[in-house]
């Protein structure tokens, strides 16, 4: 019977490709819409993503984000180094500098100032030179999509000068980041070095990064620090969250997303929804037929629920396919960069496209339950 | 009125069955209390004008529409006092239909259309495809077998329907105007059919229908008037 | 689908099996394209605590390493070009060892003009000598004469004037000597002046002056000192504890120490002082301008012999176990006590 009721559905093919791109579409607009909507809050926590090496993060007690910090006094480095449970800690400073590219044009930066001696804080990979660079006086790295936005062009950024703060700065690499929410150009250099570049203040610190004892759990050592040291240390996972709150709180992207998700919700209800519903409509006097020879309601159901499954898994697959397509192909773009499909969408998605099906395909069934098999002799 | 009750074992057994309709705030009473026995073997016809609960009668009598009171036995079966899922089963094993629109599955094959039955009762589909075309043939459209429903004549859909109606060798056929939507000679060569390949010793026919080019093939004629049966015999009284 | 047999549909086989696969290559490039958020482990050793302190209660410092006898500036005693240098950077000197030489032709001039003085002195003082004597026999001669009318009265009177006269040139010409002899003296002592010998043993460990140059006396301010030394066996570090901790640190025990840049390098060093006084903490991030309000206490620990590892003015990251204090709220604390207190014994002992 399940044969039949595939070969019913394909033979409407108006009705099919219209059953296809309802669900298609939807999948579509759901999954791509929530795939962006997830890359682009996330961009917010890309600051503790780009530093692989540190578990927990100790800032001043009113820093929010890797953007929003407030410098502490130099000795917190000591002081957190003496909190048992740390493993390591290194100074990191994140500071907003203007720099002049050698055209004379102004432009914002992020200067990030990482260890001197290990170099912790800085992106796990490069794209061009290596690490040890910044060891080279007055040495900065480059972030991928800083180079972008400042060289124009496709030109090697390396080798270029820039002036920071009266101060010369050598681009000598150029690493692979993802970049942050505005995406700020980053300049990576040594701790010493930012100190130079950013203009002065009383204290400079903005961040302690540190390296959990084993046998410690990264929650257990940021209580500890913050206990200990009176300043605020939040586990990675904590403060990337806080980047994204930070995003969610001060933008209208939520709820822009969240307009336009909703809408391919109700796009994909309201046009799987109707043609289901045209379809079963045209077909009822077939299931009455069926129903007055003798198919139970059960099997009719199955039936129904056969064709929904059908139409939902092709579209559905399409959807994701285009979604993909759509992800894959803009990947070089470097507003894109870094962009991912959370494994969480697609199912998110699915779950969206099985309401649909279900509740389209219960409406639809109601109406093939309800006929009476009398109904076919009228 | 008249009862049939010479043979001994009757394909249909209606005792006292009414039939109430609610239109509004009204009850509209369509049968009053039928008693009925339709014998194996016979092409029996129910005719009648609209309105006069001929369609009610023969819904009831083949188990899809349930009587307001009244006992219905099909080949001594009291079938309304079946479960739902029973009474559909018994459907499946023991009755063919027949509609007046043919409602063939557009997207199928004719002999698909035709081995419905036997799908729905779970035999594989290719055997059921067999067995199907082998009806076909025995209706001189075994050649159409391959070919969609739209791509058939009026008169040939009418043949598949009823090659779909006897495919599973039920024990009673219910027509419902089989040559309404037929011209005359269609008509007359489906009935030709039916009457030849449809009666057969154990099995009842029953036709509901109107068309008057066709009523010298029945064996029996009940006429239905206003809810009760005013004619009982192998010809058409000379009032219709 | 024998009874079909060109029953092909793209609806029912080719989009589902599009479906299916577009669904895998999904899932395969969801699959591939999550992001790595692993934590990585440095590529470069970060200084960590070490041992028993790696689990303890315990201070952090950064620090410099220093010579034990802290820096010492040389200068100069006296203006000039410097003519001779005999130390470069690295050298380890005696006490009294000669560091270089300032020009001394001045001083040296008038040393030859001060001897020529008493030359000169001490021929007057004969000159005088002789004429005395001369005017002293003279007299003797008068005065053995009894003829008073043999001599005249005036004769006796210049023989007695002359005596005097000699005595008188004797004793300026003395006065002279002494005088030319004492400005020989001086002109010796600044000729030593010139020389600039180290004040102690240790090594040199800057030297910013070439031959040629002039040295003053106002030297430092701007200008680099002449020459730093110190005493390298041992060296010192000086630790900064944040004003906040200085009463965890447990004085006495030994601290954890690592270069910068090589953290895996561990040393232990022992305890020397805290300074009495608790300063300004000067930066060690080499930013001139920082203001700074926190206040650090120094304290010194004496590094073991180690093969070039540490060197005077490198930075310095070092551990040192915390005092069981009371007040601690965490369960460790108990334990450090114990192992703190054992420290400070040890470093007392020293």
């Amino acid at each position: 019977m399940l044969w039949i009721a595939i070969r019913m559905l394909t033979g409407d093919k108006q009705k099919f490709y219209g059953l296809l791109f309802g669900i298609a579409f939807s999948t579509l607009l759901i999954t791509q819409q929530l795939t962006i909507f997830v890359n682009l809050v996330e961009r917010g926590a890309s600051g503790v993503y780009n530093v692989t090496e540190a578990d927990v993060w100790v800032m001043d007690e009113v820093s929010r984000t890797t953007e929003v910090n407030f410098a502490m006094p130099s000795t917190a480095l000591d002081k957190v180094r003496g909190v048992t449970g740390v493993d390591w800690a290194v100074p990191h400073l994140r500071a907003v500098a203007s720099v002049r590219t050698k055209d004379g044009d102004l432009e914002g930066v992020e200067i990030i100032g990482v260890d001197d001696a290990t170099l912790i804080g800085l992106p796990p990979s490069m794209i061009e030179g290596s690490k040890s660079v910044l060891f080279q006086p007055d040495s900065v790295i480059i972030d991928d999509v800083g180079t972008t936005r400042m060289f124009e062009g496709g030109i090697s950024p390396v080798g270029e000068r820039l002036e920071l703060n009266d101060q010369r700065a050598v681009i000598r690499g150029v690493a692979d980041t993802i970049p942050s929410f505005t995406s700020q150009v980053a300049l990576y250099t040594k701790y010493s070095q930012a100190l130079r570049y950013v203009p002065g203040s009383r204290n400079r610190l903005s961040f302690v990064l540190v390296g959990t004892s084993d046998g410690v759990s990264s929650e257990e050592l940021a209580a500890r620090i913050s206990e200990k040291t009176g300043l605020k240390a939040l586990p990675r996972e904590k403060l990337a969250q806080n980047g994204i709150d930070f995003i969610m709180e001060n933008t209208g992207i939520p709820l822009n997303f969240g307009i336009t998700v909703i809408l391919g919700f109700i796009v994909g209800v309201a046009i799987v929804g109707l043609t289901f519903s045209l379809f079963i409509r045209d077909n009822i006097k077939q299931f009455g037929a069926l129903k007055a020879i003798g198919v139970t309601n059960r099997k009719i159901a199955g039936m129904v629920a056969a064709q929904a499954f059908m139409v939902g898994m092709i579209g559905y697959g399409l959807g994701v396919l285009g979604t993909v397509a759509f992800i894959y192909s803009f990947s070089g773009d470097p507003t894109f960069k870094g962009f991912y499909i959370p494994w969480q969408v697609p199912l998110i998605s699915l779950v969206a496209m099985v309401l649909i099906i279900v509740l389209t395909g219960w409406i639809a069934l109601r109406g093939v339950m309800k006929t009476e098999p009398a109904a076919v002799f009228r | 009125m008249s009862v049939s009750d010479t043979k001994p074992q009757p394909a249909i057994r209606t005792r006292g069955v009414t039939r109430d309709f609610k239109a509004g705030q009204q009850t509209i009473r369509v049968l009053h209390g039928i008693d009925l026995d339709v014998c194996p073997g016979e092409l029996t016809y129910l005719v009648g004008e609209s309105g006069s609960g001929k369609t009610t009668m023969i819904s009831i009598m083949c188990g899809i529409l349930w009587p307001t009171d009244g006992d219905v036995e099909v080949f001594g079966t009291d079938i309304y006092a079946l479960s739902d899922n029973e009474l559909v089963n018994f459907r499946l094993q023991n009755i063919g239909f027949i509609f007046q629109q043919y409602n063939l599955i557009p997207s199928i094959d004719a002999a698909s259309n035709a081995a419905v039955p036997l799908i729905a009762q779970g035999m594989n589909r290719l055997e059921a495809r067999e067995r199907a075309v082998a009806m076909l043939e025995k209706l001189n459209i075994g050649d159409q077998a391959a070919k969609l429903p739209n791509q058939l004549s009026g008169g040939q859909q009418q043949r598949v329907a009823i090659a779909r109606a006897l495919v599973h060798e039920p024990r009673l056929v219910v027509c419902d105007e089989p040559t309404a939507a037929l011209d005359a000679k269609s008509g007359r060569k489906v009935m030709d059919l039916l009457r030849e390949v449809g009666v057969a010793e154990d099995r009842s026919v029953i036709i509901v229908t109107h068309d008057n080019r066709i009523f010298d093939l029945a064996d029996r004629i009940l006429v239905l008037e206003d809810g009760r049966i005013t004619h009982d015999g192998t010809d058409m009284p000379d009032d219709h | 689908m024998a009874l079909l047999p060109e029953n092909f549909s793209f609806s029912r086989k080719v989009l589902p099996v599009i479906a299916v696969i577009g669904l895998i290559i999904a899932a395969i490039f969801i699959w591939n394209g999550l992001p790595d958020r692993e934590l990585s482990d440095p590529d470069q050793e970060p200084p960590r605590a070490s041992g028993q302190l790696a689990d303890s209660a315990r201070v952090a410092g950064a620090g410099l390493v220093e010579p034990s006898s802290e820096l010492v500036d040389i200068g100069t005693a006296l203006p000039g070009i410097i003519t001779d240098l005999r130390v470069q950077a690295g050298d380890f000197v005696e006490k009294g060892q000669v560091l270089f030489t300032v020009d001394d032709r001045a001083i040296r001039s008038s040393l030859n003009e001060s001897n020529a003085a008493i030359a000169e002195a001490r021929a007057s003082i004969n000159e005088a000598q002789t004429a005395r004597r001369t005017a002293q026999q003279q007299l003797a001669l008068y005065r053995q004469v009894e003829d008073a009318a043999a001599v005249s009265r005036s004769e006796v009177i210049r023989a007695e004037g002359e005596a005097s006269a000699a005595n008188s040139r004797l004793q300026l010409a003395r006065s002279r000597l002494n005088a030319a002899e004492a400005r020989a003296g001086s002109a010796r002592t600044e000729l030593g002046r010139l020389t600039v010998r180290a004040p102690m043993a240790g090594e040199i460990l800057a030297v910013n002056i070439r031959p040629g140059e002039f040295v003053s006396t106002q030297g430092g301010g701007n200008s680099a000192p002449f020459i730093r030394m110190g005493e390298t066996r041992p060296l010192y570090i000086r630790i900064d504890i944040d004003e906040a901790d200085i009463n965890r640190v447990s004085m006495g025990a030994p601290a954890t120490v690592s270069p910068r840049g090589a953290a895996g390098e561990q040393v232990q060093a022992s305890f020397v002082r805290a300074e009495p006084l608790v300063v300004p903490k000067t930066s060690l991030t080499n930013s001139a301008a920082e203001r700074v309000d926190v206040r650090v206490l120094q304290v010194l620990y004496q590094l073991p012999e180690t093969d070039g590892l540490f060197r005077v003015g490198q930075q310095v990251d070092a551990f040192i176990p915390a005092k069981g204090d009371k007040t601690a709220e965490d369960g460790p604390a108990e334990k450090t006590a114990e192992s703190g207190d054992k420290g400070a014994e040890q470093g007392d002992g020293e």
